[in-house]
């Protein structure tokens, strides 16, 4: 059943996503924009923890990144939002490659508290106004936006599109991703790291490239987070909201539904139980915890053996 | 200096204070069915683990091809040529067959990083071309009908078979088994002897570790038996069977051959 509605599953999804904004108050319609903006971060943390099995919980840091960069470029320089998106994304990229060129020989629990760690210096930078680029605790506002043709007079409405093509992208990325081999030599680490080595693979450079490509993407979604409040502020890059990211992934599940799911359930539900205040906090952690025990592996994991028709012989007893 | 041979001269490998393999030396020769046996523990899947890089050895020297490999990772030796299976079968669990069998095409594939971001159509021809190639290699390991089975669901005789294809996939000039007949019954067994014939008919030269006298004795040309890290013998399987030293290590330890 599912497998028979995967492929008009994706264009639908887009349809009722493009006709969001028709049923919703601003409020709403900013949440929408957050959500997206979530999503792609969640998917580029994806590539480096739920593809890779590398225990990324730094990912924050690389969406400031992109971000600030962006903020910066346009504040300081003048440079269109838009114009400034290859940096924020070859940034954070290249960043992703240094930061992780030393470290990703560490095994999972060891790795996590380095990119934890980081990430804190990522934040103090930032607060301490860093040669008076970074804007200190407050950040840097008044940013121009990216104007999409025709809705110039709403800002709110380009955000939310502008997110939307973002995810598309990303999407398309994730896509080809998966039928490469640069993609399978990520789950393939992840499987058995010596038995990957054994093969031929140079799971290091496999690594880097992961983070280097999570990094990238999250380096887009910044541009578009700092397009949407046409502002910038450290504690948007907390290492609290790699936890976020981190949580998203393992409790959605390795894969494209699994984040959607992982990024309502983590961000939108809160948002959605509001006056409950704090109580809606409560009920989440609980979410959380039944989740991991009914579903260790997410709401809706990886699924493998996607392999081309051809090979599928008669008499085979799988599915 | 060109032909597939395997050269070691006195690879010594200490673990602490315990010497897992000792100035041990032989040479393996293209076409070759080679065995190494011993009693357990005297340091034979430590000699692959030195081939291979998966730990290093100290002393001594790996010649393949002419070309020193003792200090390489597992991945440049792979990329020479030399793939071997585990004595515990390291398969990619929940993946399916196919997708294991693919993973060793990966040294094969001329893809770069770049295409698993934006595609071309030279990347989709490579994609192609790498799955008819796991395509031949299922048919040749009777592997099709489970071409999509998750492999940790399947059963340990299967999963041998699957680690060998993905060994194959790579297109190898010499296969290393780590006790390829561990775990299997006797029917599987002699799959297994068909199979390794069949390997080496492709012209790849095997080198192999098993404990299944029968087995060893059947299939292999030339062994070298080993313990506590020395090599003991060395010499056809009659030779061996008839050589004191070996009928004494074995003394006691009868029941190793039995599994």
């Amino acid at each position: 059943m599912i497998k028979k509605l995967q492929p008009i599953a994706y264009p639908l999804f887009f349809l009722a996503m493009m006709s969001m904004p028709a049923f919703l108050d601003p409020r709403w319609l900013a949440v929408a924009t957050t959500f997206i903006i979530f999503t792609i971060v969640a998917l580029s943390t994806d590539i480096v923890l739920g593809k890779g099995g590398m225990f990324n919980m730094g990912q924050a840091l690389f969406f400031g990144l992109g971000a600030y960069t962006s903020a910066i470029l346009n504040a300081k320089f003048g440079w269109p939002l838009l114009a400034t998106l290859p940096a924020a994304i070859l940034i954070p990229a290249l960043f992703g490659v240094l930061l992780a060129g030393p470290i990703v020989h560490l095994r999972g629990d060891y790795l996590l508290v380095t990119l934890i760690g980081f990430n804190i210096v990522f934040i103090q930078v930032l607060q301490n106004n860093l040669g008076g680029l970074t804007g200190g605790p407050n950040g840097i506002f008044g940013l121009d936006v990216i104007s999409l043709p025709g809705m110039t007079d709403s800002p709110q409405l380009g955000a939310f599109y502008t997110a939307l093509i973002a995810l598309l992208i990303t999407l398309l990325v994730m896509f080809n991703l998966d039928k490469s081999k640069a993609g399978r030599a990520l789950h393939y680490l992840r499987e058995d790291e010596l038995a990957a080595s054994s093969i031929g693979i140079n799971t290091r450079v496999y690594k880097i490239f992961a983070f280097a490509l999570g990094a990238g993407i999250a380096g887009m979604a910044g541009t578009i987070y700092a397009n949407q409040y046409s502002a910038v502020s450290p504690e948007a890059f907390d290492f609290v909201q790699s936890v976020l990211f981190f949580s998203i992934v393992i409790v959605g599940g390795s894969s494209v539904p699994g984040i959607f799911l992982g990024v309502f359930v983590m961000f939108v539900l809160p948002e959605i139980f509001r006056e409950f205040a704090t109580w809606r906090y409560f009920i989440f952690g609980f979410a959380m915890i039944f989740t991991m025990i009914l579903r260790p592996r997410g709401i809706w994991p990886a699924t493998f053996g996607k392999i081309p028709r051809r090979l599928i012989k008669e008499g085979n007893n799988g599915n | 200096m060109a032909t597939k041979e395997l050269i070691l001269t006195n690879v010594t490998k200490r673990f602490g204070g315990l010497v897992a393999v000792d100035d041990l030396s032989f040479n393996v020769q293209e076409g070759q069915i080679y065995g190494i046996i011993g009693p357990n523990g005297a340091g034979k899947t430590t000699v692959f683990n030195c081939i291979t890089g998966i730990h290093p050895c100290e002393k001594g020297s790996i010649k393949w091809l002419g070309e020193e490999i003792r200090l390489l990772s597992p991945h440049q030796v792979a990329a020479r040529g030399i793939v071997r299976t585990f004595q515990t079968i390291r398969l990619f669990g929940q993946m399916s067959v196919a997708e294991n069998i693919m993973s060793g095409r990966h040294i094969k594939s001329s893809q770069g990083w770049w295409h698993g971001i934006c595609p071309t159509p030279f990347s989709r021809a490579d994609e192609h071309k790498n799955w008819d190639k796991v395509g031949e290699l299922l048919d040749f390991f009777n592997l099709s009908e489970f071409a999509v089975n998750p492999v940790g669901s399947l059963s340990y005789g299967i999963q041998r078979r699957v680690e060998m294809a993905r060994a194959m996939a790579t297109e190898p000039s010499l296969m290393i088994l780590d006790e390829p007949a561990a775990g299997l019954n006797d029917n599987e067994t002699l799959g297994l002897i068909e199979t390794i014939y069949k390997i080496r008919e492709k012209g790849i030269t095997i080198l192999l570790i098993e404990h299944d006298m029968d087995l060893v004795m059947e299939v292999t040309e030339y062994l070298t038996v080993i313990n506590f890290g020395k090599k003991i013998a060395e010499g056809t399987p009659g030779e061996i069977q008839a050589h004191p030293a070996v009928i004494e290590a074995y003394l006691g330890s009868d029941d190793d051959d039995d599994f």
